[in-house]
């Protein structure tokens, strides 16, 4: 599992492939207000990024993958997980 | 093309690489007056020559460079070899200022501000002397999108200008499917070097979370990067028509044109002749060959009519054929150029990579005196430009691990050719890192480019072939793990175009090579003549692997097609006639005929109607209409006046 849901917080784990962009939709639609950890986050798939432009949940942070910390992190609402 | 700047092209190009050469043997040799002189003439007799044409920009900097190796020339007090970088530099940039001169007809928008460092960089190294005033910003006209970019990210621009990089916005709009078609846009931009800004935009206003659906791309992306346009388009070859580029133009000085300065000293040594001169000498040549071979028939007939007529016009024939074989060999030589024409470039660029990737590196080339055909010798220039940069950037470890692994600190790049008959054997080796399997097996699978067992199934060297996998080497893992770089799939496109085969070895720990075997002669081909119906195709003879008669009865039906079973393997059996769209006819007889062709690792059998002889000839690539027809190599003029069409299998087979 590389989209895992743990209380209201929706964890990336690795990398996440194109597959992962439509369970991760699945569980921001069905709760407003989640937020995604990318702290353990790996590569992100282009349609994994885009839901989190498109629906900007909070995210936890600091992120994992250096590519999405440095270009993509600022483009999101950041919140520091612990 | 008008004839003086043809001619100004060519020289100009010479005197870069003289003056390069002089340089870079200074550098390795210390002090040598003869080799000074050397180069600042090359550099006096370029500024010469520029003045003749509109490049300012490259005038005025050479003019610097003219200064500063006087003044070295000189012995005047204060320079130490701290000129050697900013005069390579000045040189490089004429060097890519000429390609775009001959391309465009202009120099970019960014030579003015380039060539504005780079005169200010030529006189830093000047003592006492003043570096030059330089204007305001000129208004830039660049499509909009860029200017607001790079209005936004003005720190980054202004960086990256001042260590003397050109940067190049571009704009990618993804289409809106292309989750579909397994892209992955950003992973694009991840593999695109020196990325320095990035801006992401939905192309519609996102929907409200509800009514979100994660299928379509709605992302316009926007990004600056100093890496080359060339570059930046590599990075995106797949997805062309959804990239726009826009060098933005830099700041620039008040243009002042040069005055002509003198014409060139240079002397001529030698003839210069167009090649496409010789292309048609070789197109007489080969129409002489036909002609001959037209008069063996004609002997024969006299001989039965007159019988001592008959032997004195078969002696006459033999000496013409023998002549007119000389006379094509020596026509064919004269498009043989030693390899040295590429690799006497690499030098300075090596330099350049060392320099910008702080690797202390030792570059030899061995061998440069191979000859080959103009167009392999040409050909060749990309596909090793990025062997040897991959090498420096990926092979050679950072310094803490060379000495970890006691290497000496500085890294080895060989860069060798020999000949192997009518081929030649080109190579370029580090005393780098190597590449693991293991690792490479483990990422192949990541990136799904196949199953487990299909992945652990390969051995070391297929897992090493790996590398050059379309879109393998670009993914990031990979060049985190085994350090192999981007685009040797585009290397061995590069190779296979000029009629070669690429492949790599390695020995972890110990080092990479990757070999490039090349015809060294393109013109002339061994070709199977095949018939189908009526009709004679040419097959190359190095496609085919073995020409077979096979009982009907042994070709079993499977799914939707034929198969047959040769030396114990299952291959699949394909009908030429099928492959050309042609009608399918009944076959003829209880034997079909067949070559087995090598269609990347897979061998294929294709069913032809017979075979005929094998033929050497002069096979011309196709050209005007017919040069997008896929599946055709090119033609060729056989010996009875017919045109012969000859067939690239591989792709036919696709």
């Amino acid at each position: 599992m590389t989209v895992v849901l743990e209380a209201d917080v929706i964890r990336l784990r690795g990398d996440c492939p194109v597959g992962d962009a439509e369970t991760l939709v699945a569980l921001l639609q069905e709760v407003p207000g989640r937020m995604v950890d990318l702290t353990g986050a790996g590569t992100l798939h282009t349609a994994v990024i885009q839901v989190l432009l498109a629906l900007r949940p909070q995210v936890l942070g600091p992120v994992g993958n250096p590519f999405v910390d440095r270009w993509i992190a600022p483009l999101l609402p950041m919140g520091r997980s612990g | 093309m008008d004839e003086l700047l043809a001619q100004f092209l060519i020289e100009g190009r010479e005197l870069v690489q003289q003056a390069s050469e002089d340089l870079l043997a200074l550098e390795r040799e210390g002090h040598s007056p003869a080799r000074l002189d050397s180069a600042f003439r090359a550099v006096h007799t370029l500024k010469g020559s520029v003045g003749l044409f509109d490049l300012a920009p490259m005038g005025k900097a050479l003019h610097a460079a003219e200064d500063v190796l006087d003044a070295v020339r000189g012995r005047r007090a204060g320079i130490g070899s701290g000129f050697l970088d900013p005069v390579l530099a000045c040189l490089g940039a004429c060097e890519a200022w000429l390609d775009a001169f001959e391309r465009h007809g202009a120099l970019p928008p960014s030579a003015l501000e380039q060539g504005r460092q780079l005169e200010a960089a030529l006189h830093r190294c000047m003592p006492g002397a003043q570096v030059a005033e330089t204007g305001g910003p000129a208004p830039s006209s660049p499509t909009d999108w860029a200017t607001a970019l790079a209005g936004t990210q003005e720190e980054a621009v202004a960086a990256a200008r001042a260590a003397g990089l050109t940067v190049t916005a571009l704009r990618y709009l993804p289409d809106a499917d292309c989750f579909f078609l397994g892209d992955d846009p950003l992973a694009l931009l991840r593999g695109l070097p020196e990325l320095i800004a990035l801006r992401i935009e939905p192309r519609s206003p996102w929907p409200p979370t509800a009514e979100y659906s994660p299928f379509t791309c709605n992302l316009d992306m926007q990004a600056l990067s100093t890496a080359t346009a060339e570059e930046i388009r590599r990075v995106f070859r797949l997805v062309p028509d959804q990239l726009t580029l826009v060098e933005l133009p830099a700041s620039a000085t008040a243009v002042t044109v040069a005055a002509a300065d003198g014409a060139g000293e240079a002397s001529a040594r030698v003839l210069r002749v167009d090649a496409a001169r010789i292309d048609q000498l070789l197109d007489v040549v080969g129409e002489m060959m036909v002609a001959k071979n037209a008069l063996a028939g004609l002997a024969a007939r006299v001989g039965a009519v007159d019988a001592g007529l008959g032997r004195a016009l078969a002696d006459n024939q033999a000496a013409m054929e023998r002549l007119a074989g000389e006379m094509h060999r020596s026509v064919i030589g004269l498009r043989m150029v030693p390899l040295s024409q590429t690799f006497r470039r690499f030098p300075r660029l090596m330099r350049e990579t060392a320099a910008e990737l702080g690797k202390p590196i030792d570059f030899q080339i061995q061998g440069d005196e191979v000859e080959a055909d103009k167009a392999v010798v040409e050909g060749l220039f990309q596909p090793l430009l990025h062997v040897l940069r991959n090498a420096v950037d990926h092979g050679i470890e950072a310094a803490p691990r060379r000495a970890a692994a006691a290497k000496p600190a500085t890294g080895q790049v060989t860069l060798r050719a020999s000949r192997r008959g009518d081929q030649m054997l080109v190579t370029v080796a580090d005393d780098g890192a190597g590449l693991d399997p293991a690792a490479l097996r483990a990422a192949a699978l990541r990136r799904g480019f196949g199953t487990t067992a299909s992945i652990e199934a390969l051995d070391d060297a297929a897992a090493l072939d790996l590398v050059f996998a379309p879109g393998f080497s670009t993914a990031s893992t990979v060049t985190a793990l085994s350090g192999r770089g981007v685009g040797m799939d585009a290397v061995r496109m590069a190779v296979e175009t000029l009629g070669g085969r690429v492949s790599l070895s390695s020995v972890p720990g110990a080092g990479t090579t990757v070999q490039l075997m090349l015809p060294r002669a393109t013109v002339i081909s061994t070709v199977l003549v095949i018939r189908l119906g009526e009709e004679r195709f040419g097959i190359p003879i190095e496609a085919v692997t073995e020409s077979l008669r096979l009982p009907v009865a042994m070709i079993q039906p499977i799914s939707g097609g034929e198969a047959f079973v040769s030396r114990g393997r299952t291959l699949p059996l394909l009908r030429l006639s099928g492959l050309l769209r042609l009608p399918p006819r009944p076959r003829q007889g209880p034997v079909a005929r067949l070559l087995v062709v090598r269609c990347g690792d897979q061998p294929v059998g294709i069913e032809v109607d017979g075979f005929s002889e094998r033929t050497d000839l002069l096979l011309r690539p196709m050209s005007g209409l017919l040069s997008g027809m896929a599946g055709l190599l090119g033609t060729a003029l056989m010996a009875d006046g017919r045109v012969l069409l000859v067939l690239d299998v591989p792709e036919l087979v696709g």
